[in-house]
Formats: C-alpha cells, sequence, structure tokens
C-alpha cells in the first residue's frame, strides 16, 4: 500500500474521533508546549541580558564571592575586601582604577518634598558608596551631568531607575534627603544621571562618595580596616584584560585579608564580563537540562497515551481489520495503516504543541519585555520527538492489529 | 420447491478448466472432540459457474468458504485457485491472491463505516497499489452498474441494507476476481430486497463471472446452475438445477 493511501486512511478515522484523539494528543501537547514555553522566556531573557553586552569588548574585571551550596553556586556578600587589599590590587600592572561597593542603609528618601520608604532587605534603599572612577567603567553610561567629585558627601550620582521611582522628575542640581538608619541624614545634590543596567533587577540606586561607608572589619594583621563585598576593576586596555585578571586571581589566591576572611566554602573569583555571560550561559544550560527531563517525562505519559488509545482502538476495529484483509490487505499494510495513525497522532500533538508554546511564551514574552526568540533548534527537535513517540507507541498496537485472524474477525457480530 | 430435477451425480474432479478446485480438503478443528469442519471434500468450480452451498447450521459451508476465499489454508489435501496452491503460499502471497482473485460479499455487508461507497468499492484497489484517477471512475462505473450511480459519496450508515450490499457487490468485482463469493447474501435483506440482490447475481452470471454462494433458502440457492449438499463436513450430494425461478418483480432477465 502507498504511503499516501493509508495517510489518507488514517487521517480519516483520527478525524472520525475528534475528541478522543484530542484527549489522547493532551500530553504531547502539554510537554512539548512546555519545553516551548521555557525555551522562548530563556531565550528572550538571555537575549534580553547577553544583548547588552554583545560585541562591545569591555576592559571592566569584577571581584565576587560565590559560595558553593547543595542548592547550586550564589552569590555571597560577605565583607571580606579591605582596603589594603584594594590598594594592593591597584598596584598591579595594567590596572587603571579600583572601585570598591560600599552598601549603605537607607530607610527613606526624599526629593521636592514627596518621600518614599524603602522597601528592599531590612526595608531599606541600595545607596552605594564607591569612588568616581566607578563611572568611567565601560558597563555604565551617564546619560546627564557628571559623577561626583571624589570625597564630596553632599553629592550623588542617581540612576535611571531612580528617575523613574520619581516619574521623571529628577534632574542634575536636584537635592535629594537620604534618611540612614544609623546617623544623622544628609542632604546631597545630584551631579549625574547614569545607565548602570546591565540586565534585570536593577533597583533604583543613589552612588554617594565612599567617605560615606564607616563598615570596618578586623583584618588578620590586626589592623581596624573598611571592607567591602564587591570590587570593580578596569584595565588600562583591552589587551590587559586577561593579564589583570589572571594576576587579580594570583593575588586573591596568595596572601590577601580576603583570603583570610572568606568562608571555607566560598571561592574568590575575578570575573570579565565574558565570564559574567558564560557562567549565565551555563545556567541557562543547566535549566535546559532540568527541563528536558520534564518534558521526557511527559512525553512517555503522552506515549503511553497514544499506546493505550491505539490498543483500544484496534479491538474496537477488529472486525475493520478482518474486512481489509478479506479484501487484500496483508500484514504490513494493515501495520502501516496503525503505525501512520500513530505518527499523525505524535506528530500533530508536536505541532500542536509548538505552537501553543510559542504562543504562551509570546505572551510571557511580551509581558516581560524582552525580546522575542524563536528555538528553531528545539521545535525540530520536538517535531523529531513527536515522530518517534508515534512510532514508540504504536508498534506494539500495530502488530497487535496485524495479527488478527480475518476469520476471527468477520464472525463477530 | 422442487420443480429443478435433482441429479444426483457425484462430483467429478479433474475439469482443466476450472477456477477452484479442491481435492480430499481436510479441515479439523480440536476442542477437546475434534470436529470435521471439512472432511475428505473435492470439487471443482468450472469458470463462468454458479454454485450455491447448503445445509444446516454447523455443516462447513463457511468453512468451504474461507478456503476457496483464501482465508483459511486445509489441514489436509490441496486448494488451488486459478493453479496456485493456497496452501503452499506465503501469509502475503496469499493476501495478494484474495485481493486480486477474489471477491467477497458478506451477510453483514462488512463495508468501512467511516469511508464513502466510493472509497469502499476502491479499497481493494488501494491494496494492489492501484492509483489515479481511474479509480474513482472505476467506482463511478460499477455503482452505477449495481443501481447506485447517485449515491458515490454516501457513507454505509446513510445507505439502506440493500444498498450497502449493492456496494459490496461493487467492491467484490473492483478488481476483476475470478471467483465472486457469496455467504449468504440475502440473510439480512427483507424479500423484495434479497430478490433484487438476485437479480445482480443473475446479471454477473450471465456476464460469465464464476460465484459461489453460501444460502440457507431454496428459492436463492435455485438461482445457481448446481447446489453442493454438505452434511457434517462431507458433500451429500450435488444437485444440478436445470430451471432458474424468474426473478421476483422483474421479468426483464
Ligand atoms: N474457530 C473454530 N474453532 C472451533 N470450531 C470451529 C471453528 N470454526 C468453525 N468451527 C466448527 O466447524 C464446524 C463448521 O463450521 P462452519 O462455520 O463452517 O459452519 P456453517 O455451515 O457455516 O454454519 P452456519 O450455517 O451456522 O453458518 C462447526 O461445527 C463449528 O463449530
Ligand atoms: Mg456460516
Amino acid at each position: 500500500m502507498k504511503i499516501a493511501e493509508s495517510f489518507r486512511i488514517s487521517w480519516r478515522s483520527i478525524t472520525g474521533h475528534k475528541l478522543r484523539s484530542t484527549l489522547t494528543t493532551l500530553g504531547i501537547i502539554l510537554g512539548i508546549g512546555a519545553v516551548i514555553v521555557f525555551m522562548v522566556l530563556g531565550g528572550g531573557f538571555e537575549k534580553d541580558i547577553i544583548g547588552e553586552f554583545e560585541g562591545e569588548e569591555s576592559t571592566s574585571i569584577q571581584v565576587i564571592t560565590t559560595t558553593e551550596s547543595n542548592f547550586g553556586q550564589g552569590t555571597a556578600q560577605n565583607k571580606i575586601y579591605t582596603e589594603h587589599d584594594m590598594e594592593a590590587i591597584g598596584e598591579i600592572d595594567g590596572v587603571d582604577w579600583v572601585a570598591p561597593d560600599g552598601s549603605l542603609q537607607v530607610v527613606q528618601l526624599s526629593h521636592q518634598g514627596k518621600t518614599v520608604t524603602g522597601g528592599g532587605a531590612g526595608s531599606t534603599f541600595s545607596v552605594t558608596a564607591t569612588n568616581p572612577d566607578r563611572f568611567r567603567a565601560d558597563l555604565f553610561e551617564m546619560t546627564a551631568g557628571e559623577p561626583f567629585e571624589k570625597g564630596a558627601m553632599d553629592q550623588a550620582v542617581v540612576n535611571e531607575n531612580f528617575v523613574k521611582l520619581y516619574d521623571g522628575d529628577v534632574s542634575v542640581g536636584d537635592e535629594v534627603e537620604l534618611d540612614f538608619r544609623n546617623k544623622p541624614s544628609q542632604t546631597v545634590t545630584v551631579t549625574g544621571i547614569v545607565n548602570d543596567d546591565t540586565g534585570n533587577g536593577i533597583p533604583p540606586r543613589v552612588h554617594v562618595d565612599l567617605q560615606h561607608y564607616e563598615t570596618t572589619v578586623q583584618t588578620p594583621r590586626g589592623a581596624e580596616e573598611r571592607a567591602f563585598s564587591y570590587l570593580l576593576v578596569n584595565a588600562e586596555s583591552l589587551d590587559q584584560v586577561d593579564q589583570v585578571k589572571k594576576d587579580i586571581q594570583g593575588y586573591f589566591d596568595g596572601d590577601s585579608d580576603a583570603r583570610a576572611l572568606k568562608g571555607d566554602e566560598q571561592t574568590i573569583e575575578a570575573q570579565t564580563t565574558e565570564d559574567a555571560i558564560e557562567q549565565f550561559q551555563q545556567i541557562v544550560d543547566q535549566i535546559a537540562i532540568l527541563l528536558g527531563g520534564i518534558a521526557g517525562i511527559s512525553l512517555i505519559v503522552g506515549s503511553i497515551g497514544i499506546a493505550n488509545i491505539m490498543i483500544v482502538s484496534v479491538t474496537e476495529r477488529t472486525r475493520e481489520i478482518g474486512i481489509m484483509k478479506a479484501v487484500g490487505a496483508r500484514k504490513r499494510d494493515i501495520i502501516q495503516l496503525f503505525l501512520v495513525e500513530s505518527i499523525i497522532l505524535g506528530a500533530v500533538g508536536a505541532a500542536l504543541g509548538v505552537i501553543t508554546g510559542l504562543g504562551i511564551g509570546y505572551i510571557g514574552i511580551s509581558v516581560a519585555g524582552w525580546p522575542m526568540a524563536y528555538p528553531t533548534t528545539w521545535i525540530l527537535i520536538a517535531v523529531a520527538v513527536g515522530i518517534f513517540v508515534g512510532v514508540l507507541s504504536g508498534s506494539y498496537p500495530a502488530y497487535r492489529a496485524a495479527r488478527v485472524d480475518p476469520i476471527e474477525a468477520l464472525r463477530r457480530e | 420447491m422442487s420443480q429443478a430435477e435433482p441429479t444426483h451425480r457425484k462430483n467429478k474432479v479433474g475439469d482443466t478448466d476450472a477456477t477452484v478446485r479442491f481435492s480430499g480438503v481436510q479441515r479439523t478443528y480440536y476442542l477437546g472432540e475434534p470436529v470435521h469442519a471439512l472432511d475428505e471434500v473435492s470439487l471443482s468450480l468450472p469458470e463462468g459457474s454458479f454454485t450455491a452451498v447448503m445445509g444446516p447450521s454447523g455443516s462447513g459451508k463457511s468453512t468451504l468458504m474461507n478456503m476457496v476465499g483464501c482465508l483459511d489454508t486445509p489441514d489436509d489435501g490441496t486448494v488451488t485457485v486459478n493453479g496456485q496452491d493456497v496452501g503452499a503460499l506465503s501469509d502475503g502471497k496469499r493476501a495478494r491472491l484474495r485481493g486480486s482473485e477474489l471477491g467477497f460479499i458478506f451477510q453483514q455487508f462488512n463495508l468501512l463505516p467511516r469511508l464513502t461507497a466510493a472509497e469502499n468499492v476502491t479499497l481493494p484497489m488501494v491494496f494492489q497499489n492501484v492509483v489515479g484517477e481511474s479509480r474513482r471512475d472505476r467506482a463511478k462505473t460499477l455503482l452505477a452498474r449495481v443501481g447506485l450511480g447517485d449515491r458515490l459519496d454516501h457513507t454505509p450508515p446513510e445507505l439502506s441494507g440493500g444498498q450497502r450490499q449493492r456496494v459490496a457487490i461493487a467492491r467484490a468485482l473492483v478488481n476483476e476476481p475470478s471467483v465472486i463469493l457469496a455467504d449468504e447474501p440475502t440473510g439480512n435483506l427483507d424479500t423484495e430486497t434479497g430478490s433484487e440482490i438476485m437479480e445482480l447475481f443473475a446479471e454477473l452470471h450471465d456476464d460469465g463471472s464464476t460465484i459461489l454462494m453460501v444460502t440457507h433458502e431454496r428459492h436463492i440457492a435455485e438461482h445457481a446452475d448446481r447446489i453442493i449438499h454438505l452434511v457434517d463436513g462431507q458433500i451429500e450430494e450435488i444437485e444440478h438445477v436445470t430451471e432458474n425461478p424468474p426473478v421476483q418483480g422483474s421479468e426483464t432477465a
């Protein structure tokens, strides 16, 4: 029998039982739909973040502390990078400048009489004490004004999300009152606005001079020194980035304050922008593997569903099989008919899953404001898997159908 | 009832132009006691002959039909269809022979319910890999021949019993088979519709088809040239019908 003929006949029996066929393919639709939704969202998210850096090589190197735990890798906020460490790094060949991140806790902000109360961890705003070099990093872009003067306690740079917090009603020269949790409040003048959006989740932020920062730790050398949870280092040129990164890593692996202060399970890492993207990519890949597992389970369930319905269908159509054999159908014709039917169910289920997944993914992406990503490879894999599931789940029922004895089948009332 | 002159002749084996030949065919079912469904049956169906099979329930009529129809094979003896030894053929070859040389007509019509009349008629062509538009034309011609030229695209549930049997007859003819097999073709039909169907059989016979038909009803059997009487799997007698009855409600035959 010609393949096209079996498609025609099988399609007829699928559409003859619309509800049943739909329910049968539901498992496949859901399984594949879920994968595609994730791939669209993940792809969009990735594009959104990586798109920021793509093509732009950066001279920035971040020094962060990572924690290895049962739940995977996280970033620790321990204040282990001392001023001594900062100075030592500043002396490394090829280092242009070093800027720390000193987080200050501000309970309330007032601007032009409008007071906003913090809602972050400990109901505070993130106000970062740093030095103005930081705004020279190619990760950031001053969209208005200029960095504050080094050592000026009454100046600040705010980010764009901060401007948004005040509905755009913030400009250079405005005054903002910072109500600290543990010291007298301070009025600062905005000298500039920075775009520090390197991805998602950057909160409204005020950057002030390092002088505001007073948190100290006891260093292993016995001194009392200010310490930070993060350092941003800039190399003098792109050619030097890799060497500088190695030297920084070397310093921290050697006789540094940070190494002595960090926890046992913590690791100090000097990362270039490239490293950060790579690490992010790894996380996305890990989630993809996890999702692949979930999809695999739902596909197994889906194929059991198809097999189940096909077996019922063989029993129900025993007489029809007998008729077809009486008019000249060979075993292989019957096998072909039933396999084609289950392959159609699998493939159509996969196609509907892809469409559903793209649709829901598109809605999700629109809500999140990410760019649309079409996971072409996954779409092809999904359709291939659908066909494979069809073959797998149709084989046994088709074999049973082929073995139907036409005499018995036709004798049935 | 007895206008046919019974001629008590034993079947002669060995006609050279026979389409179907049985020699010493044995078919036994073992369910505790062995049941001889067919016991040493020898017969032949000459080309163009119309043979009826009668006998009590369980006498082996359907078993005989299944043998001719290549659905069953003998435990002993040989069955040849168009010169081919059915028992020696592979499963696939037997299916092919069934599709090309035999046409089945059943008591329960046995059409595929989701296919249209035309598609049912051409189904045997599908399994013989006949393709193209010619198939639709063929269905049209055959359905017109059985008086259903205007019902091509109706599905079986939309047709009456008599109409369904006509579709089944058209289907049996589609591959120009050597033998047409009919197992109680009028069994599910009222007398009038049954007569119309027998009229069609008479036409097929006139056109030279070889027909083997099982029936319980004497007046149906009398449309044939001869009647084989089966009892307990054995041929009791072969009766030659000298005068076929006029077809009810029509004098055109
Ligand atoms: N599959 C089977 N298993 C066991 N015995 C069988 C089987 N098929 C037929 N028989 C037996 O073989 C004998 C002949 O059966 P067959 O169906 O040929 O009778 P029949 O003449 O067609 O009867 P009816 O007029 O009732 O259709 C019966 O005794 C029946 O019980
Ligand atoms: Mg019978």
